[in-house]
């Protein structure tokens, strides 16, 4: 059962790393980086290692998409 | 002298390639072989003897802060510097406010958070020796703090809550309280930063005063790493 919803979650990771490359609405990409940072957590979390867990999602769920939030609205997008 | 460039362009792309294919051979021949010589006995050697050596029932901190304790200084004292720099470039002028104002619910649910975000930052600061998380991420838990009270508020209302000259303050205590706890070592006659082989022992690990040095050391880059990060978004989001 975890395999099956590891290699999911592992096919969920990729779609969401080509959707985040390959949109055109920048917004789309800044919002789709969470959702790729919360995927990657819940994997970490099964690799049973939970301090980069952490980190990760500190990191890449609040962290990165503050900035990145913060400098689209800088840029007047 | 086209047809040489031309040539050169060529050549260089093979190059580029050949490189390329070499690099990936080494890479893939080492993972290839990770298992089967005998180039696992230091990390076999962590997760031994990790334990007993150093005190700290979380493997992960008593590589960050005891074994590679050096490394870590490296680290921090690259946060230090950016904020230093972005703090010194950027001109202290009125920040701009953002195009949306925020309802009352976004406010009353900031002000409801921040105590929580507080004490998950303490706990994972303090307790990092025991459990996941350690002094960076705690840190970062912490800068989450003012950096919330940035974007619903304002700049102004931030920095009057959590003065910058504070921050700075607390930034340089976390500092240089680093490196004073890694001449503790030298001073007890052993090397810089060392806390298992320091003659004032580990304690019984498990407990929270224990592992030698390692949750002060914890708690030295939790207040460096929070401070200089709410620093830098504080200044990265002035202008003029």
């Amino acid at each position: 059962m975890i395999d099956i919803l590891f290699y999911l979650l592992l096919l969920f990771l990729i779609i969401t790393a080509f959707f985040m490359v390959f949109t055109k609405d920048l917004s789309n990409s800044v919002i789709t980086l969470p959702l790729f940072g919360a995927i990657l957590v819940i994997i970490f979390v099964i690799l049973q290692a939970p301090g980069v867990a952490l980190a990760a999602a500190i990191m890449t769920v609040g962290l990165t998409t503050a900035f990145f939030v913060i400098t689209i609205n800088k840029t007047e997008y | 002298m086209s047809r040489l460039n031309e040539r050169f362009k060529k050549l260089y792309k093979i190059g580029l390639v050949i490189t390329f294919a070499i690099f990936l051979f080494f890479l893939f021949y080492d993972i290839h072989n990770l298992d089967s010589d005998g180039k696992r006995y230091l990390s076999e050697h962590y997760i031994s003897e990790g334990v007993q050596e150093t005190g700290a029932t979380n493997l992960v901190a008593s590589v960050l802060y005891d074994y590679r304790a050096f490394d870590t200084l490296g680290e921090a004292t690259v946060i230090l510097t950016a904020a230093t720099i972005l703090a010194f470039l950027v001109p202290i002028t009125k920040a701009t406010m953002f195009g949306t104002t925020f309802k009352s619910i976004v406010n009353q649910t900031i002000t409801l958070i921040i105590p929580f975000l507080a004490v998950l930052g303490a706990y994972l600061l303090l307790f990092g020796h025991l459990s996941p998380g350690g002094g960076f991420v705690g840190g970062v838990v912490l800068s989450v703090i003012p950096i919330l009270l940035t974007i619903t508020y304002s700049v102004d209302f931030s920095e009057y809550i959590f003065k910058p000259a504070q921050k700075k303050l607390v930034e340089n205590i976390g500092a240089i309280g680093f490196v004073l706890l890694g001449l503790l070592g030298v001073f007890t006659g052993s090397n810089f930063l060392a806390s298992g082989q320091a003659p004032f022992g580990t304690g019984s690990a498990g407990e929270v005063f224990s592992a030698g040095l390692i949750p002060y050391l914890n708690l030295m880059i939790g207040l460096k790493v929070g401070a200089g990060l709410a620093i830098i978004f504080n200044s990265l989001i002035k202008e003029k």
